[in-house]
């Protein structure tokens, strides 16, 4: 690997990255399980395990830190070398936005967008087969599931599903 | 006489129209996952999780099961004509299986890989027969203590299979114990680590989590590539291995299997690590190993046995100890819970159509796998040519309707997405999701065992150690966290290192 992509003390390094995050994943754990109360090794309390779970995470983290300071690690920028990093980055945008848009849109008026964008950003699909499959598939498993199964699914504000 | 009395019982189960029907679907998606390379058994698995409530356990748990070993037959055909493994268990099957398929020996592969798991899939059945009720009889004699140090053994062996660094799959099982302990506590009905919010009182569901790591992360990691398939065009003829095929696969079949059986047993072992050791074993054995690598059939025939050999061990931690010994069996277990059902040593007795009905149902299973790979062979090849760009979006709509229908909940849906994205970042940075949910799964019982044995030994720690089965337990699990210490070792687990998400 050459320098450019295997970083040791440098805010690029992506193990450093990582270990930082899980040794403040476990700092909130050691805290959330003494604010729960520990016990006594007789009479283990709620927080018990957790405590000990949180100390055992920032072992581990630590041992990704050391190992990130001393033996260096991919900079985050190497981890999406040579990929297609904005297909993924985009299929989560239409997820984030679906996701807030289930509840007050219902199922139907927000997974046909949905079904579409995906259809048309991963690799597009040509418009007169991406538009019958996004209306025909969730409506069929909207159909399926509501009028067979008897199952409901989420209607929204306007009562559309 | 008792077992083929229970047989009888379980084959009168099994035969059942509609368990026969949830047989086949479960057989016809593990085929079909294990063909299409990108989707595998645990995406599949967690998919049609839901599904199951829908039936009775029987029927549910049978069609999981036959997605399972569905998926390793399946996965063989993929590696053997695209030359992309369907799966991780048939990752070996590439290299030997689509050279054999460029000399116009694809017919021969795949049948001899379908043969040999044949071969392997009724061996370990008859072996499950036999040694999971002895197993049982003797697991009711554990205690906490037992049961906790064999969790913990299990995860310590899938954090060292696991690829990457070690301490990274530790901190990922850590995390997995974590998400397995919110919700109320179960011993002072405590809420722990739920922000105030309803839905998390009952804690995460295991649905989302496991659709959101490995359905929605998969499909993202997916769109990253364009997936080129070098498909073998030629018609596929000469299905059935020839005299001399047969010879050279006898003794690979033979091995691969009885060695995939005991690796699928151990926890944290599988169907992967046993194709692995089984290539290596064949390797070892041949007088020719220069074949290997350019067509040797022994490398296709010990292989495939091997992971459906496995496939079918792995079912005996699971029902006689209620231990899952992989993230498969831990989506099991999530299957019988979902039924209220507690597999364990008293699950043979207690229920006694439900063990020996699942057992039967393999074996009817393994039957029809034979028929689906075989002369269906065509129709699979054809599959292979599905768009990618249709099928992934596809997919992401099954898991967001599959997770919704579990619980008639829309949170449960943020929870899969946020898991998803989680999921990406997580493979991104050399996090694998196998030990996070095999330990999402295990930690409350774990955690409950400690407590318990914590109480009963009024906090005496030697207990985990002065017990034997605990104590051989946590030893070995403790050579296996310092083994990656030993550069010799760290080399040794580096090769057998497995991605069980693929």
């Amino acid at each position: 690997m050459n320098n450019d992509r295997n970083v040791k003390l440098r805010l690029s390094n992506s193990e450093l990255w990582g270990g930082l995050i899980g040794l403040a994943l476990g700092g909130f754990v050691i805290w959330s399980g003494l604010k729960l109360r520990l016990g006594t090794i007789n009479d283990p309390g709620s927080g018990y395990v957790l405590f000990y779970t949180g100390i055992l995470m920032c072992v581990f983290a630590g041992a990704i830190i050391l190992s990130a300071v001393t033996e260096g690690g991919p900079t985050l920028a190497s981890r999406w070398e040579n990929v297609r990093w904005s297909k993924p980055l985009l299929v989560i945008a239409c997820l984030t936005a679906f996701s807030f848009a289930l509840e007050p849109l219902g199922f139907l008026l927000s997974s046909i967008p949905l079904m579409l964008l995906l259809l048309r950003l991963i690799d597009p699909v040509r418009w007169t087969l991406a538009i019958p499959i996004a209306v025909l598939v969730p409506s069929g498993m909207w159909w399926v599931l509501k009028r067979l199964l008897l199952i409901q699914l989420p209607s929204g504000l306007f009562g559309i599903g | 006489m008792d077992t083929l009395v229970n047989v009888a019982h379980g084959f009168g189960v099994a035969l059942l129209p509609i368990n026969l029907l949830y047989c086949f679907i479960g057989v016809f998606i593990g085929t079909l996952v294990g063909v299409l390379p990108g989707i595998g058994p645990i995406s599949a698995m967690s998919l049609l999780l839901p599904v199951t409530l829908s039936g009775t356990p029987e029927s549910g748990i049978i069609m999981m099961a036959g997605i399972y070993y569905g998926s390793m037959y399946g996965g063989s055909t993929t590696s053997i004509l695209v030359n992309i493994p369907g799966e991780a268990a048939s990752v070996v099957t590439c290299i030997d299986g689509h050279q054999m398929a460029k000399q116009g020996r694809a017919g021969p592969a795949l049948g001899i890989s379908a043969f040999g798991s044949f071969a392997a899939g009724t061996f370990a059945l008859i072996a499950l027969m036999l040694v999971a009720p002895k197993l049982a009889s003797i697991a009711i004699a554990f205690g906490p203590a037992e049961y906790f140090s064999l969790m913990v053994l299990g995860l310590v062996v899938l954090t060292f299979l696991t690829q990457g660094s070690m301490p990274k799959a530790l901190l990922m099982a850590c995390i997995g114990v974590v998400l397995g302990l919110v919700g109320l506590d179960s011993i002072t009905a405590q809420p722990r680590l739920t922000f105030g919010r309803m839905e998390l009182i009952d804690g995460i569901g295991l649905v989302p989590v496991v659709m959101g790591l490995f359905g929605v992360a998969e499909v993202l990691l997916n769109t990253e590539q364009v997936i080129k398939r070098d498909i073998i065009n030629t018609r596929i003829t000469h299905l059935l291995p020839s005299k001399d095929d047969w010879k050279a696969s006898a003794g690979p079949v033979g091995r691969g299997t009885i060695l995939g059986f005991f690796l699928g047993i151990l926890p944290g072992g599988g169907a992967v690590v046993a194709s692995f050791a089984s290539y290596a074993l064949e390797k070892r054995l041949s007088k020719t190993p220069e074949r290997f690598g350019h067509g040797a059939i022994e490398g296709v025939a010990g292989p495939e046995s091997a992971n459906n050999a496995a496939a079918g061990g792995a079912f005996i931690p699971l029902m006689t100890l209620g231990i899952p010994p992989n993230v498969v069996m831990a989506l099991l277990l999530g299957a019988f819970v979902i039924h209220g059902l507690q597999p364990g040593p008293l699950l043979i007795t207690q229920n006694p159509g439900l063990f020996w009905g699942i057992v039967a149902s393999m074996y009817i299973g393994n039957v029809m796998l034979l028929i689906l790979n075989l002369p269906m062979i065509g129709m699979w090849v054809q599959l292979l040519k599905l768009p990618y760009n249709i099928l992934f979006p596809l997919i992401i709509l099954f898991t967001i309707i599959g997770v919704y229908c579990s619980s008639n909940n829309v949170f449960d849906v943020h929870v899969m997405i946020a898991f998803g994205i989680i999921g990406y970042f997580m493979r991104k940075l050399g996090y694998e999701p196998a030990p996070l949910v095999l330990a999402f799964v295990l930690g409350p019982m774990m955690e409950n065992n400690l407590r318990k044995s914590l109480i009963l030994s009024q906090g005496d720690l030697w207990t985990f150690v002065q017990r034997p089965i605990s104590g051989v337990c946590l030893t070995l699990a403790l050579v296996l966290l310092i083994a990656p210490l030993l550069p010799s070792l760290r080399k040794k687990r580096e090769l057998v290192a497995l991605d069980e998400g693929a």
